[in-house]
């Protein structure tokens, strides 16, 4: 498509070939190059974390210091250990291990050289800047692991996560097909009720569930308010299904129907076969949004700490004020596993946003 | 599939034979079976708790004392118009939504345009990468932006204000609500994406043949083409800063909630345990999301080019 047109403009403006190719090179080259160089300033905060992360905490201490993880430099001379500075001289910056320092004159030793001895400096050694060299450190996270118990907020992120799971998936498709499928008396008007759902704020059923939950029910500090609601459907995820449950042609389960095969029957082995992409896509999304969740988790699991889940590992930083350098390697943790499981899965992902992009 | 002319007519019922179904009410029956899950959840998650939050919202339920409730009548909602704070917490919402649907709109629907582009390459990964920071949990993000907009430390002034000698911003926190509109443009970001790719290409063929331009076909083909998609992602936008369930959400916990007129219902609910009158103002926001969401319905028929279909869904 791209290269018809441009066979036009080459006639038109009786270009040569060469020509025209090394236009149209650089101009694939540059649009490259922008997306390139946006989605990595976009993405660069990222770049903070994972720096931060690597950091000791004298590092952060220290206004001065790079922003890549270093360590200051420092320089052991006649069994002493001794700062090194960056020292303006007249040769130049050079990197000199601070030995005597006073106010207005200080006495350096050169690291490169230190047979020439203690060398006279006028200025105030205060004004320097330390001398860093590159250095990654992983101490932040045995920090971390030795003070959180990071194996059991997994465990209860994989129990809340494989049964929110089934329970969504369960229950969303049995109505997807209900709605895709069936004449029912009423069932667009379901249908829009349905739609309508997604736009309630959260805000409005908060009291009233949380009422149900801990005083009729007695579920405060178990999982149940935070797994239970999701066996009755999502409604977005019923809405996704359903619009790809009808792109399904139906002459397969009638055939099906007309073989003998029960409703239940054909959803399992005719229709479900066909919407593998979508299926995968609402589990995917579930996965994020239970693995994130922290709304529902942080009201009825603030009595059962045990119980929370992979996000309260950060959360625990934040409420008590940790550095910098310890809250950025939380987050390093937490972020992986759904970046990992987005990067396994993008193939199915990317593939049926587009489809379910065909939006009605 | 014709589902407005319902199965269910009274003839049908008088004439069925005795103690059997007709193949349509059969039909009908199996199918509401299926619907079960969720008409369940929408009578009992739904409808019970909304219509509850309304019996509540007119009494002074407080949450450590729920045998002295007393119904007192319209005396929550006249406090709440006399609450400064709840009225300027509703605008603040109101705020943030103007602040961040646009910003996670354009920038999503700028970007979909450049990846419709036939010369990016490596389309896959970098789609993926846009849509990473729409899946990292509320608490990771919220740290780092912290981080990053933290005075003296953060990124932001030492990269950016600093060498260019530009003064610090003085409230840096005022700029998190649009770096977060930023980090969440992926789900919008695909959807466009998609259905881009979905516009035949003859239209573009037929346009160009015309002489129509790059931007004249983009204002006068894809916009309009896509419009449905455009529709869905500024629902589902607006719904999650309203702090309702979109497509992907993140979960902030109640304690760091960014829309302001949820955290003061959560601190009406939490911190004072003044269940009637966080009820109260519940109810006031869920009629303010409930119009404007209406509104925004009601707009679509102007600039939302629905596909002609039968059995097309209002969306």
């Amino acid at each position: 498509m791209l290269n018809s047109r441009l066979q036009g403009f080459r006639r038109l403006f009786n270009v040569s070939t060469l020509t025209f190719r090394l236009w149209n090179f650089t101009g694939t080259a540059t649009v490259n190059l922008l997306l390139w160089a946006a989605i990595l300033a976009y993405l660069s905060p990222l770049s903070y974390m994972f720096a931060t992360a690597l950091k000791t905490n004298s590092q952060l201490s220290d206004s001065l210091a790079p922003i890549y993880p270093a360590t200051a430099m420092t320089y052991t001379f006649q069994g002493n250990s001794y700062d090194v500075y960056e020292v303006p001289t007249e040769g130049g910056v050079k990197q000199w291990a601070l030995v005597n320092p006073s106010r207005k004159e200080s006495e350096f030793i050169d690291p490169a050289h230190p047979d020439l001895g203690l060398i006279h400096w006028d200025g105030s050694w205060r004004s320097l800047h330390k001398a860093y060299r590159p250095s990654v450190t992983f101490n932040n996270f045995v920090t971390l692991w030795n003070n959180i118990d990071y194996p059991n907020h997994l465990r209860n992120s994989l129990i809340v996560v494989v049964l929110a799971e089934l329970g969504v998936l369960c229950s969303s498709i049995a109505v997807a097909y209900g709605f895709a499928r069936f004449r029912i008396p009423g069932g667009r008007f379901l249908f829009l009720l349905c739609i309508a759902t997604i736009m309630i704020p959260d805000s409005i059923t908060l009291v009233p569930s949380f009422v149900i939950f801990t005083r009729v029910l007695d579920w405060n500090g178990t999982f149940l308010p935070i797994i239970v609601p999701h066996f009755f459907g999502s409604a977005i995820y019923i809405f996704l299904l359903r619009q790809n449950f009808k792109t399904i042609p139906r002459e397969m389960d009638e055939a099906a129907m007309l073989d003998g095969a029960g409703p239940l029957r054909t959803l399992l082995s005719i229709i479900l076969p066909q919407a593998v992409p979508v299926v995968v896509t609402v589990a995917l999304l579930q996965f994020f949004n239970i693995w994130n969740e922290m709304r529902m988790s942080s009201l009825y699991l603030s009595s059962a700490l045990d119980l929370r889940t992979m996000p309260f590992t950060a959360q625990a930083f934040v409420s008590y004020g940790f550095t910098a350098e310890m809250l950025q390697a939380s987050a390093l943790i937490l972020i992986i596993i759904p970046v990992l499981v987005l990067f396994t899965a993008q193939r199915f992902f990317m593939q049926d946003m587009v489809v379910t992009g065909i939006e009605k | 599939m014709q589902i407005t002319k319902s199965g269910f007519s009274i003839r049908e019922w008088l004439h069925r034979p005795r103690g059997h179904l007709t193949m349509r009410q059969r039909e009908g029956l199996v199918g509401f079976l299926f619907l079960l899950p969720w008409v369940l959840g929408f009578v009992l998650l739904k409808a019970i708790p909304i219509l509850a939050a309304l019996v509540f919202s007119f009494t002074d339920f407080k949450m450590l004392d729920p045998e002295n409730t007393k119904f007192i009548g319209l005396t929550n909602y006249i406090n709440i118009l006399r609450d400064t704070s709840a009225g300027s917490s509703l605008f603040g919402s109101i705020a943030v939504l103007v602040q961040a649907v646009p910003i996670e709109l354009g920038v999503a629907l700028g970007l979909a345009a450049v990846f419709s582009s036939a010369r990016v390459r490596l389309k896959g990964l970098l789609r993926t990468f846009v849509f990473m920071p729409s899946v990292i949990p509320a608490i990771a993000l919220f740290i780092i932006v912290f981080g990053l907009v933290s005075p003296g430390s953060g990124w932001i002034e030492r990269l950016i204000l600093d060498p260019l000698h530009l003064p610090p911003i003085a409230n840096l926190f005022s700029i998190f609500p649009i770096l977060l509109a930023l980090w969440t443009i992926g789900p919008g970001f695909l959807i466009m994406y998609g259905a881009m790719q979905s516009v035949p290409p003859e239209v573009y063929e037929a346009a160009r043949v015309d002489g129509a331009g790059p931007i004249n076909r983009f204002f006068s083909i894809t916009l309009p083409m896509i419009s449905p998609a455009i529709f869905f992602s500024l629902v589902i936008n607006m719904i999650s800063s309203f702090g309702g369930v979109a497509l992907l959400d993140r979960g902030l916990p109640f304690s760091q909630s960014l829309s302001p007129m949820e955290s003061y219902i959560n601190a009406q609910m939490f911190s004072y345990s003044k269940l009637g009158y966080a009820s109260a103002l519940a109810w006031i926001m869920f009629i303010v999301v409930m119009v404007i969401t209406l509104a925004v319905f009601r707009s679509a028929k102007y600039w939302v080019h629905f596909p002609e279909e039968e059995d097309n869904v209002e969306f």
